[in-house]
């Protein structure tokens, strides 16, 4: 790379640590705003390093106030929702990369150009649509979508698999191999990459979103962690000390696991050009 | 491969459905829906464009649309400018870039109604650390951030442009590593100063990424229902209320899907005009050829 003086070098070090301290900070304020009773966190001026940090709001927020099914909910959802974006998105781009039919290029170019549509145009019928299936407070609208969608799944998957060599898939024909034996036992195994990081990126979506469990699900018992979240907002919002700690059990999950795979989210996140 | 005609059409078939199920059915629908009064506990009624005729001379809406474009306003420029900023930096070749880029895109996967309760409470006008500071720097009676009409909207689209930097910064940075070294080695023997290097080399060579991220964070910035929820619920009054929040206050706390779809048209069109026109003008400031 480039040679840098010292002192630009001092100078570009001092703008990243400014910058990072401005990306950082709000998560170190929800650490340890989640770390202290809540006379601590009313006190003025506030505390920098909690003197007396305690788990007490992790203990409340998972008895008290069930965020322990908050968190299995929303695992559940959002790993259904993956696996369906997997399936869906690897078979859909298989068909399109290496198979030849009429209208192909139109198709594909539709299911391209739906990728613009704001989500608030579509959410409408497809509410009124999920409630004409009676699927109204129940997983189904969370998840059966996934199994149907996925532009940027399907645009991944499709680019992968044209580069793949046609002579894998030509030994497995005179083997006497189908179709779907070839993308099953042949296109499948070798698009591990592709498709760790779409699962990595269907299910931070699916973990994260707030609109269709919002518009879906009525029954406590059934809220995922972001609309748990919003619930607990609305009904004790000078509770913040329950309310960071509530939000940190959201994060800490992604956060984890991305810290230990960065680079396969922020690839992924990326190639997809999804929204995270 | 050997198959049937129909075989491929079997591949297909969940994204087929979903295409015309989920997609473009609804978008009909929509634009069909736009034109009724359709309240889910009653019959729709065709009322033609009554329900644009009702928008249109809506001083309500017009707050709302001209909320929208301050919205975009300050969160376009601030990714285009801030995004690029942020790559550059990385693109230095410093030790310690690693651990930098994880830091600053850790935003981006962090869900928004997390990010939103935290700015919330940051921001609060008692106890949050932003009026805390403006204390001790002597501003005795710092602003109510989000419950001032005069504020919330610029504090929503910051807490926005703040969750989003790290995403556009990744897609500049991949824009950097496309320079060809060759180029900045020749401007650099014949004396080109840092600066000079970044106007005439770098800037001429990124604005190809640079056209997408203002095609992508102009769309993204129409995006904010989730944030405007979190944060303010569009208030004080209709103060941070973007139509992308106004659809969904219309379709799902009063229930007027009629007017609520109409309302999706409007936002549809915006995108779409942008999209075309950010097409069409692309030829005249970006520089394709190395």
């Amino acid at each position: 790379m480039e040679k840098n003086t010292f002192f630009s070098k001092i100078l570009f070090y001092l703008l990243l640590i400014l910058i990072a301290i401005v990306m950082i900070f709000p998560f170190y304020w929800m650490f340890i705003t989640s770390l202290q009773p809540l006379q601590a966190v009313y006190k003025y001026p506030p505390e920098f390093f909690p003197k007396k940090p305690t788990l007490d709001n992790y203990k409340e927020i998972f008895t008290k106030f069930n965020f322990m099914r908050y968190t299995l909910n929303s695992l559940f959802v959002a790993t259904l929702a993956a696996l369906g974006q997997l399936f869906t998105c690897s078979i859909t781009g298989f068909a399109f990369a290496r198979m030849h039919f009429k209208g192909k290029e139109l198709l594909f170019g539709l299911i391209l150009a739906t990728i613009m549509v704001p989500v608030e145009v579509v959410i409408i019928p497809e509410f009124l649509l999920m409630k004409w299936f009676g699927w109204i407070n129940t997983y189904l609208p969370l998840i059966v979508p996934s199994f149907l969608i996925g532009t940027t799944g399907i645009f991944l998957m499709r680019s992968f698999y044209e580069n793949i060599p046609m002579e894998l898939e030509e030994a497995a024909v005179i083997d006497g191999a189908t179709p779907f034996q070839v993308y099953w036992r042949i296109f499948v195994p070798l698009s591990r990459t592709p498709l760790s990081a779409l699962f990595i990126i269907s299910f931070l979506i699916n973990w994260n979103d707030l609109l269709r469990p919002l518009i879906y699900i009525n029954s406590v018992e059934k809220f995922t962690l972001p609309l748990a979240l919003i619930n607990f907002q609305g009904e004790y919002s000078a509770q913040w000390n329950y309310l960071l700690a509530g939000a940190v059990v959201s994060v800490i999950p992604i956060l984890v696991v991305y810290l230990l795979m960065q680079k396969q989210f922020i690839e992924g996140i990326t190639s997809t050009g999804l929204k995270g | 491969m050997r198959y049937k005609w129909y075989v491929p059409y079997l591949f297909i078939f969940l994204a087929l459905i979903g295409l015309f199920v989920f997609r473009l059915g609804p978008i009909v629908l929509a634009l069909i829906m736009g034109f009724t009064d359709w309240s889910p506990f009653g019959s729709p009624e065709w009322v033609g464009i009554e329900n644009y005729i009702d928008l249109f001379t809506s001083p309500t809406f017009w707050t709302i649309f001209k909320n929208t474009i301050i919205f975009s306003a300050v969160f376009v420029p601030t990714i285009v400018v801030f995004s690029l900023l942020l790559a550059v930096l990385l693109n230095k070749g410093l030790k310690g870039t690693t651990i930098f880029r994880v830091m600053f895109f850790a935003p981006v996967i962090t869900s928004t109604v997390a990010i939103g309760i935290v700015w919330q409470w940051i921001f609060s006008t008692d106890i949050g650390f932003i009026n805390f500071t403006l204390r001790t720097l002597g501003i005795d009676d710092p602003p109510s951030w989000l419950s001032d009409g005069r504020y919330s909207l610029f504090v929503v689209a910051f807490v926005y442009a703040w969750k989003r930097v790290g995403y556009y910064m990744i897609i500049y940075l991949a824009g950097l590593q496309d320079i060809p070294r060759n180029l900045i080695e020749a401007a650099r023997v014949d004396g080109a100063t840092k600066f000079t290097e970044f106007k005439y080399i770098t800037l001429p060579l990124i604005t190809p990424t640079m056209f997408f991220v203002l095609i992508m964070s102009t769309i993204d910035s129409f995006k904010s229902f989730e944030i405007v929820y979190t944060m303010t619920k569009g208030g004080p009054g209709v103060a941070s209320t973007t139509l992308s929040y106004y659809v969904y206050q219309n379709a799902f706390e009063l229930f007027q899907m009629g007017t609520a779809s109409s309302i999706a048209m409007v936002l549809l069109a915006i995108v779409a005009t942008i999209t075309y026109i950010n097409f069409k003008y692309k030829s005249k400031w970006v520089q394709y050829r190395y």
